[in-house]
């Protein structure tokens, strides 16, 4: 009976994992507006007290009051996302909504001060902004000049607004085609010079391949290099195999179908490799936040 | 994994693995990582062909060059391009490079300003800001910005992040474009970054500066095919940052605060027990199928 029942049990189990999204526990939207709430509530009130001891501290100590608070928030917030390996709840929920709120925001004030500030608004009035916003902004060399040209992307900016209007979308269709257009102009010769013509003239180098040194008594030797000699053979195969994979104007019969198929095992070691490189990178990130678990927060050394 | 044969009577220990909870799996891989950093387990590093061509490539330039380093990553890369940075910057000031930074992502004049104050002026107290180092700061516009910069900086930054000019500061006064550097570093975390450093600024003046990467393991698949032609040195991922510090250690050692120089050396004892353990999984997730197919078979 059991034995019958246990995958049962585990195909549920399984399914609950398999797919998060699909299962998460239901979470009453006010409950979760009142944790909210109160997470932002106590932030502030710790903000605030924060710097309130900081005014009458020497900067050292109001900078590690700061720093201690940093790290809390940090901690509280790793621990928030790791919580949901074991199971989704509101906990989660709330870091999971403070970081997309706070990453939306910080893209929004980021693309307004870095961009149009500076490179817009700098320019169509610099005295203005340079009064009021940004002291450090750099003087026009032209100032006429450079307001004139700044209407362009003005205009632009408010032609690509025009797509929420109510009437007139088409509007939004001629800078989205400049943009386009510009991109792809800019990048065609990028990528013609760096990635076809100079990725080609790469794999256009000899197949047996010799290596110089200087002997003990100073004569030049040259000798066969038998590894530099692989790579320039598997570099040669893979790159052709790999063509003839994306080949399909000639059926994938005989040899040509062999070739192929040699180029499906060089694109599934690349994949592979490149999956490896990947798992590397998502361990580093682990190991970094328990390094700050354990070492910034917990003070373990 | 699998799930056990319906009906079967008395499922093994390899086919009981199969419906194991994943959390006993999530659970593993935290320990993997967690009990080498808590154990601070290290091993020896040996480095490979791209680290030393990195190193060397640093080395190859004579001293008391012009080396800008692109900052082109935020802190959600930092622990795989950090160590990297701070070794490439210590390697720099050791040498006796005068070192431009600047940034091709928003975040990445922090991650440049934290690595001037914990390693250039931990290590180097004695340089001085105008002459022996300058930070440029972050510039948007992406890829335009290595375009531009590789036709003409002054249109590009006309000022430093403290907003002087650049005619005012020696190192940078007479900078008119990236052919003036001679080596360019990018520490890249995506785009805009090293793929456009090659694309924009290599492609413009092949012969004129050397260019070197460092990058996160998710992008090294792409910049892979330009290695060794087009870039001339490159570090892998945290293994890459592992073993560059070993070549920058030997030769240039720090007598304080060590650990600087020695970040990626220490994620790297989490990275071999996690492998092994991803490994072992790998392994008894097939054996478990195999079983699990044999036994379904027999039945």
């Amino acid at each position: 009976m059991n034995q019958t029942n246990r995958p049962d049990r585990s195909d549920r189990r399984d399914e609950s994992n398999q797919d998060p999204a699909s299962t998460r526990t239901p979470v009453k939207s006010y409950r979760l507006l009142w944790i909210s709430l109160a997470v932002l509530g106590f932030s502030l009130v710790a903000l605030r007290t924060a710097a309130a001891q900081g005014e009458g501290a020497s900067p050292e100590a109001a900078r590690d009051l700061w720093t201690t608070l940093g790290i809390w928030c940090a901690a509280f917030m790793t621990l928030g996302i790791f919580s949901f390996l074991y199971k989704d709840n509101p906990f989660y929920k709330v870091c999971e909504s403070i970081l997309i709120g706070v990453s939306a925001a910080y893209w929004m004030v980021n693309g307004f001060w870095s961009t149009l500030v500076p490179n817009l608004f700098g320019k169509l009035a610099p005295g203005f902004v340079q009064s009021v916003a940004m002291p450090d902004l750099p003087t026009p060399d032209s100032p006429t000049l450079e307001m004139s040209l700044a209407f362009v992307p003005l205009i632009l900016g408010f032609m690509l607004l025009w797509r929420l209007a109510p009437k007139g979308g088409w509007i939004a269709v001629w800078p989205v085609a400049f943009i386009i257009g510009t991109t792809a102009g800019m990048r065609l010769v990028a990528s013609i010079e760096a990635d076809l013509m100079s990725q080609a003239a790469a794999t256009m180098k000899p197949l047996v391949m010799f290596s110089d040194s200087v002997d003990e008594a100073g004569n030049a030797v040259r000798a066969f290099d038998f590894w530099a000699t692989m790579g320039s053979i598997v570099g040669v195969v893979g790159v052709l195999s790999v063509l003839t994979y994306f080949f399909f104007s000639v059926e994938h019969k005989g040899v040509v179908g062999k070739t192929a198929r040699l180029g499906i095992w060089f694109l599934m070691i690349t994949f592979g490799s490149a999956f490896g490189l990947t798992v590397m990178g998502r361990v580093t990130l682990l190991s970094q936040r328990f390094e700050f678990l354990f070492q910034d927060w917990l003070g373990i050394r | 994994m699998t799930t056990p044969q319906r009906g079967s009577s008395n499922p093994g220990l390899l086919e009981r693995l199969g419906s194991l909870d994943r959390r006993w799996i999530f659970l593993s891989m935290g320990l993997s990582i967690a009990l080498p950093i808590l154990l601070q387990l290290r091993f020896p590093e040996v480095p490979g062909p791209m680290a030393r061509a990195t190193f060397d490539a640093i080395e190859a330039v004579p001293e008391g060059s012009r080396v800008l380093i692109s900052f082109d990553y935020d802190p959600a890369s930092a622990a795989e391009l950090q160590p990297m940075a701070n070794a490439m910057v210590h390697h720099c000031a050791s040498k006796g490079h005068r070192i431009v930074f600047m940034a091709l992502w928003p975040l990445g004049k922090q991650m440049a300003d934290q690595t001037i104050d914990q390693v250039l002026l931990n290590f180097h107290p004695d340089l001085e800001y105008g002459t022996d180092y300058v930070q440029l700061g972050y510039q948007a516009g992406n890829e335009g910005v290595v375009k531009l910069m590789a036709t003409n900086i002054p249109e590009q930054y006309k000022t430093d992040t403290s907003g002087t000019k650049l005619a005012d500061l020696p190192l940078v006064g007479d900078l008119r474009n990236t052919s003036d550097f001679k080596l360019v570093a990018s520490l890249s975390a995506g785009n805009p970054g090293a793929k456009e450093w090659v694309q924009y600024a290599d492609s413009a003046d092949k012969e004129a500066f050397t260019l070197v990467s460092g990058s996160t393991g998710v992008q090294v698949s792409q910049l892979l095919p330009y290695y060794p032609a087009q870039l001339e040195g490159m570090l892998v991922a945290v293994k890459g940052a592992a073993e560059y510090e070993m070549l920058v250690e030997e030769k240039y050692p720090v007598s304080k605060d060590a650990e600087r120089i020695g970040q990626g050396r220490v994620r790297m004892g989490p990275q071999l027990v996690a492998h092994m353990l991803m490994i072992g999984l790998i392994v008894l997730g097939n054996l478990a199928m195999i079983s699990g197919r044999a036994r379904g078979g027999a039945q």
